[in-house]
C-alpha cells in the first residue's frame, strides 16, 4: 500500500466522517430517518448514512495518473483501502456522536437545533451509546469496502450491480408515482409497493435489481460497444429518431391521466421550469450571456398576465381593481405579455452591450433584484398590489378544459407551451441566428470582425430569453391564480440557472433533464423541501468542479470541448486530482469563457 | 491593487458600431438614459427640500441620516475590502462572501448569548466584545478558507464564468447550511448595556455603537493598509494580484498569498459581522446577502482592486442609501421610502457598471471584460 496510499486513505476517511456529521448537523438524517426504500430495515436516512464512507472508499480507490500513465488499483487492494478508509470515517464519525451524547443533546442543540434524542437513536440504531456506536462503524466500514470494491472490480461485475442498486433506489424514492401507475395500468402493486411501508418490497427490489443488472449486462457486454451499435442506429437511421420522438411526446402526453392530480401537479411546476430553463438556455447557453435576473421576466410575465386578464388587488379591506388593468382572453393576452416581454429584454440589454462576463451576471442580478424589491414594496401597491399581491388570475378556459383547479389540464398547457418553446429554441441553434450566437459566444471580437452584428444577436437574445422567460411567468399565474411577491425572488433565477447548468448548457434535452431532477424530484419527496435550495447550492457547485458540460451535454459543445481538449481538461483534470498544476489556458471553455483581460 | 487593464478608447469602439449599426447606437442609449435618471434625481431632492415646513425632514433628521450612512457604509466599507482583495488577486467575484460574513455574526451570537445569559456582557464589556470580535473572526476566516479549498481552488484556471457560478452555489449552500444548522428564525444580538445610550463628541450626540463601529473600522482599514504596505506577506499578496505568474517565477508561493487574502477577507468580514450585528441586534441565515451584495456595489463603485475605492465606496453607498430614499423618494410622495433602500444599492450598482466600470478612482473608460 506504501505511505501515499495510507495517508489517502486517512484523509478520505477523515473527510467522509466530516461530512456525514455535516449531514447530520445540517438534519438530513433526521429528516429522512423514516422515509423506507426497501423493506422496513432500509430507510433513505441509512442510505445517506453508508454514503459518505462509500463516497470515500470510491474516491481514495481511484485510479491514479503517474508520469502520464494510468494505474487502476486491483480489486484486492481496492477492497482493503475501501475497508479501511469506511473504518477511519466511521470512527470520526462515532467519536463525534459519543461526544455529542457525552456532552449533552440539549446542550448542543442551543446552538445546532437539529440534534435531538432522537437523531442519536437513528444513529445508534436504536442501541444506545456504546453499542450503538459499533453498528454506526460497522456500517461505515461496509460502505467503504462497497466503495472500494466498486472502484477497483472488473467493469463485467461492477456496472450491472451499479446500475442495479441505483435502479432499486430510483424506484424506492419513486415510491409515490410508481404503484399509482400500477393501479391506472390495472396491475397488482402490492407485491412491489409494501402497502404498510410505501417503500419497495423486498421481493420487489430484488426483482428489480435482478432486471435492470441483467440489463446493463447485456448492453455493456462486449465493452459497451452493444448499445454503441444500437445509439449509432438511432443516429443514423431519422426513422429511429422520429420514432424515438413520437414515443416520448406520447408518453409525456399520457403522463398525467396516469399519474393523477397530486403528481400532474408537481409535472406542471416541471413544465413551468422547463419553459425558464429554456428561456435561460438562449440567453445563457447559446449567446453566452450569463443573466442572473432572469426572475425579472418570470415576474413581468406573471404580472402582466394578471393585469391583462382582470385580476384584482389583495387589499386589507378586500379587493380593488388595479390602477391600469385590461379584461381579455387569455390566449391573446399572452401573446401581448411574450412581445412586451421581449421588449423588456431589449431595453434591459440596450445598456449593458458593453458588458461581458462576471461584469454582466452582477448587472443582470441586479435589476432582477430591482423589480423584486419593488415589487414588494408598498409604492408598487395601486399598480400591482405590493406585498399583499394580486388574486383572480383568469382559469383561462378553453374547450371546457379548467387550468387552474385541475392540474392535469394545466399539464397540457404546460406542454403545448414547452413544445413551442422547444421547436422554436431548436430551429433557432440550427439556424444563422444560433451560428452567429455561437461565434459570439466564443470569441466576440473574432465574430464582430467576420461581420456578426453583436449588437443584434445580443438584443435578440435578450428578447428571446426574455419572452420565453415571460411564458413561464404567465402560466405560473394560471396555475396558481394569485400572485405574491414572495414567487418572485431570486432563488427563481438561480434554480432556473441550476436547471439549465445540470442539464448542460446549449443542450435541450438537458434542459428537460434538469427540470425534471431538480424540479420534480424534491416536488415528489415533499420532505426535500426545506432542502431545496441547500440542494441547488450544492448542485451548482458539484457540476462546475466535476461535470462542466452537464448531464446532457450539446453535442456541438461536447466536439468544441474535444476538439479544445488541452485547455478544457487542464481545469477539469486539475479539479478531480489526476493532475495538478496545469497553467495553460486556452479561450472557448464551456462557457464560452474570455482570455483574462482582452482589450 | 488594480492590474492595468488593456483599454480600448470607446470612441474607438463608438465608431466601430457606428459603422455597422448606422449610428452609434449605445451611446445613444446612454446618453438618453443617464439624462433620464438625472432629471428624475434632481426633480425629486428638489421637490423633497421645497415641501411645505410642516412635512419636511428638520436639520437634526438630515444629520441622523448622515451618521447612519457613514455608521452602516463603514461596515461596508469592511466587506468590500474582502471583494476587493479577492476580485484583485484572483479575478473572481467572491459572490459568497456574504455568507462568510454571516457565519461569524452567529458565532459571536452564540457567544454573546451565552454572556448575556451569565451576567458577563454586562459585567465586563470590554473583554466580551473583544471574545466577540475573535471568535467570529476565526469562524470567518475558517469558512472563507473552507469555501477557497474546496469550491474555487479545483476552478482556478477554469473559464471566468464558471467560478463565478460555483460562487453563487456556494453562497446559496452556504446560506441554506446555516438555515439547517441554527434555524431559520431571526434571533435577537444582545449588547452589551455599556453600548446603549449616547456620547457627545465634539458637541455631536452620538450613538456610542455607532462611534465604535467607525472607529473600528478606519483601524482595521489602516491595519490592513500597512500590512500590505510594509509586511513580507502583504507585499507577495501586492506581487501575484499585479501578475501571479512573474510572482511566481520570483519564488512568491501564489498558492499562499492566496490563501492568505481569503483569511484577511475572512478577518475583516468577522469584524463587520459584530459589528453589524450590534449595530441591528438580530442576526438571520440571510442576513449575509443584502449586505454582501451592498459591499460589493461599494467595491464596485470605488473601482474594485482598489483598497482606498473600497473604504470610499462603502461609505458613500452607506450615505446614499440613508439620504437617498429620504431626499429623492420623498418628494414624490412615495409610501414608505425607506423599503426602496435596497433598490437604490442595486440601482447605483448597475449604472455604476454601465457608465463607469472602473468605479470612482478607476480610469472610467475600462472596459470590463
Amino acid at each position: 500500500m506504501g505511505e501515499l496510499a495510507s495517508r489517502g486513505v486517512l484523509r478520505a476517511g477523515l473527510a467522509g466522517g466530516v461530512v456525514a456529521i455535516y449531514v447530520a448537523l445540517v438534519g438530513l438524517y433526521t429528516r429522512f430517518a423514516d422515509l423506507e426504500l426497501v423493506g422496513e430495515q432500509i430507510t433513505l436516512g441509512r442510505v445517506m448514512l453508508l454514503a459518505p464512507a462509500l463516497a470515500a472508499g470510491s474516491v481514495v480507490t481511484r485510479p491514479r495518473t503517474v508520469g502520464g500513465e494510468r494505474r487502476p488499483v486491483a480489486s484486492g487492494p481496492g477492497l482493503t483501502i475501501g475497508i479501511l478508509t469506511g473504518l477511519v470515517s466511521g470512527a470520526t464519525f462515532a467519536l463525534a456522536v459519543a461526544f455529542a451524547d457525552w456532552f449533552g443533546v440539549d446542550r448542543i442543540r442551543e446552538v445546532f437545533v437539529q440534534i435531538s434524542e432522537a437523531l442519536i437513536d437513528f444513529l445508534t440504531f436504536g442501541l444506545g451509546v456504546p453499542s450503538g456506536l459499533l453498528a454506526l462503524i460497522a456500517v461505515s466500514v461496509a460502505g467503504g469496502a462497497i466503495g472500494g470494491f466498486a472502484r477497483t472490480a472488473p467493469a463485467d461485475l461492477r456496472k450491472p450491480a451499479a446500475v442495479g442498486i441505483l435502479a432499486v433506489l430510483l424506484l424506492g424514492l419513486l415510491q409515490r408515482i410508481v404503484p399509482i401507475i400500477f393501479v391506472e395500468l390495472g396491475f397488482e402493486a402490492d407485491w412491489l409497493y409494501s402497502p404498510v411501508t410505501g417503500g419497495l418490497t423486498w421481493l420487489g427490489a430484488l426483482l428489480i435489481f435482478a432486471a435492470s443488472a441483467a440489463g446493463s449486462f447485456l448492453l455493456t457486454r462486449d465493452g459497451g460497444r452493444a448499445s454503441e451499435r444500437m445509439r449509432a442506429k438511432v443516429q443514423k437511421a431519422p426513422a429511429a429518431k422520429v420514432g424515438l420522438l413520437v414515443a416520448i411526446l406520447a408518453a409525456a402526453s399520457i403522463l398525467p391521466l396516469l399519474l393523477g392530480t397530486v403528481i400532474s401537479e408537481v409535472l406542471g411546476q416541471v413544465m413551468i421550469y422547463v419553459l425558464l430553463g429554456l428561456g435561460l438556455n438562449i440567453v445563457v447557453g447559446y449567446a453566452g450571456l450569463l443573466d442572473l435576473g432572469y426572475v425579472a421576466f418570470f415576474a413581468f410575465g406573471a404580472y402582466t398576465t394578471g393585469l391583462l386578464t382582470g385580476a384584482f388587488l389583495n387589499t386589507t379591506t378586500g379587493a380593488a381593481q388595479p390602477a391600469l388593468s385590461a379584461d381579455i382572453n387569455f390566449y391573446f393576452a399572452v401573446c401581448i405579455v411574450a412581445l412586451l416581454a421581449a421588449g423588456v429584454g431589449v431595453l434591459i440589454g440596450a445598456p449593458v452591450l458593453r458588458l461581458r462576463g462576471d461584469y454582466l451576471a452582477i448587472v443582470t442580478l441586479g435589476l432582477g433584484e430591482i423589480v423584486s424589491i419593488i415589487t414588494a414594496s408598498k409604492w408598487a401597491q395601486p399598480l400591482i398590489g405590493g406585498p399583499q399581491g394580486m388574486r383572480g388570475v383568469t382559469k383561462a378556459e378553453i374547450f371546457g378544459l379548467n387550468f387552474q383547479d385541475n392540474p392535469q389540464h394545466f399539464y397540457y398547457l404546460a406542454l403545448v407551451f414547452v413544445l413551442l418553446a422547444l421547436f422554436v429554441s431548436r430551429r433557432l441553434s440550427a439556424s444563422r441566428v444560433g451560428r452567429a450566437w455561437n461565434a459570439m459566444r466564443e470569441d466576440e471580437q473574432v465574430a464582430e470582425a467576420m461581420g456578426v452584428s453583436t449588437i443584434k444577436f445580443k438584443l435578440l437574445a435578450f428578447a428571446m430569453g426574455g419572452a420565453i422567460g415571460s411564458l413561464g411567468g404567465a402560466l405560473f399565474a394560471v396555475s396558481i391564480g394569485s400572485l405574491t411577491p414572495a414567487s418572485f425572488e431570486i432563488l427563481v433565477s438561480i434554480t432556473a440557472l441550476a436547471v439549465v447548468i445540470l442539464g448542460g448548457l446549449g443542450s435541450l434535452p438537458g434542459v428537460v433533464v434538469g427540470a425534471l431532477v431538480l424540479i420534480g424530484l424534491p416536488g415528489l419527496l415533499r420532505e426535500f423541501e426545506e432542502y431545496r435550495a441547500l440542494i441547488y447550492g450544492g448542485a451548482l457547485v458539484a457540476i462546475m468542479i466535476l461535470r462542466p458540460q452537464g448531464l446532457v451535454p450539446n453535442i456541438r459543445r461536447s466536439r468544441e470541448l474535444e476538439a479544445d481538449e488541452a485547455s478544457q481538461d487542464a481545469w477539469a483534470k486539475a479539479a478531480t486530482g489526476e493532475a495538478e498544476a496545469v497553467a495553460a489556458v486556452v479561450p472557448g471553455g464551456a462557457l464560452g469563457g474570455e482570455p483574462e483581460d482582452l482589450g | 491593487m488594480a492590474r492595468g487593464t488593456k483599454d480600448r478608447p470607446t470612441e474607438e469602439r463608438g465608431a466601430q458600431l457606428g459603422r455597422l449599426e448606422g449610428l452609434p447606437w449605445r451611446k445613444i442609449i446612454l446618453t438618453v438614459l443617464a439624462v433620464f435618471l438625472v432629471s428624475i434625481l434632481t426633480i425629486g431632492a428638489f421637490k423633497t427640500l421645497t415641501l411645505p415646513a410642516d412635512q419636511r425632514y428638520s436639520a437634526a433628521a438630515w444629520r441622523d441620516f448622515i451618521i447612519l450612512g457613514v455608521a452602516q457604509g463603514s461596515i461596508y466599507a469592511l466587506i468590500a475590502l474582502g471583494y476587493t482583495l479577492v476580485y484583485g488577486i484572483l479575478r473572481m467575484i467572491n459572490f459568497a462572501h456574504g455568507e462568510v460574513f454571516m457565519f461569524g455574526a452567529f458565532a459571536a451570537f452564540f457567544f454573546a448569548d451565552a454572556y448575556a445569559a451569565s451576567g458577563f456582557l454586562d459585567s465586563n464589556p470590554v473583554a466580551s466584545m473583544a471574545i466577540l470580535l475573535v471568535v467570529a473572526m476565526v469562524t470567518s476566516i475558517g469558512v472563507a478558507l473552507l469555501l477557497e479549498r474546496i469550491a474555487y481552488r479545483p476552478l482556478r484556471n477554469a473559464p471566468r464564468l464558471v467560478p463565478l457560478i460555483t460562487a453563487i452555489g456556494a453562497s446559496l449552500f452556504l446560506q441554506n447550511t446555516a438555515r439547517g444548522f441554527f434555524g431559520a428564525q431571526l434571533r435577537g444580538f444582545p449588547v452589551p448595556s455599556a453600548l446603549e445610550g449616547t456620547w457627545t463628541i465634539f458637541g455631536l450626540e452620538l450613538e456610542r455603537v455607532q462611534v465604535i463601529v467607525v472607529v473600528t473600522v478606519v483601524v482595521a482599514v489602516a491595519g490592513l493598509s500597512l500590512f500590505l504596505a510594509r509586511t513580507r506577506t502583504g507585499k507577495s499578496m501586492r506581487a501575484v494580484a499585479a501578475d501571479s505568474e512573474i510572482a511566481s517565477l520570483m519564488g512568491i508561493k501564489v498558492d499562499r498569498a492566496i490563501v492568505t487574502t481569503f483569511a484577511i477577507g475572512g478577518l475583516l468580514a468577522g469584524v463587520a459581522a459584530v459589528l453589524y450585528a450590534i449595530t441591528f441586534q438580530s442576526v438571520n441565515f440571510s442576513m449575509g446577502f443584502r449586505p454582501g451584495i451592498a459591499a460589493f456595489t461599494a467595491a464596485v463603485l470605488g473601482g474594485i482592486g482598489s483598497i482606498s475605492g473600497a473604504a470610499l465606496g462603502g461609505v458613500t453607498l452607506g450615505l446614499l442609501q440613508s439620504l437617498g430614499p429620504a431626499l429623492i423618494l420623498t418628494g414624490y410622495e412615495i409610501p414608505s421610502p425607506f423599503q426602496l433602500k435596497d433598490a437604490f444599492t442595486f440601482l447605483v450598482l448597475v449604472m455604476v457598471l454601465i457608465f463607469r466600470p472602473g468605479g470612482l478612482l478607476g480610469s472610467g473608460e475600462a472596459e470590463k471584460v
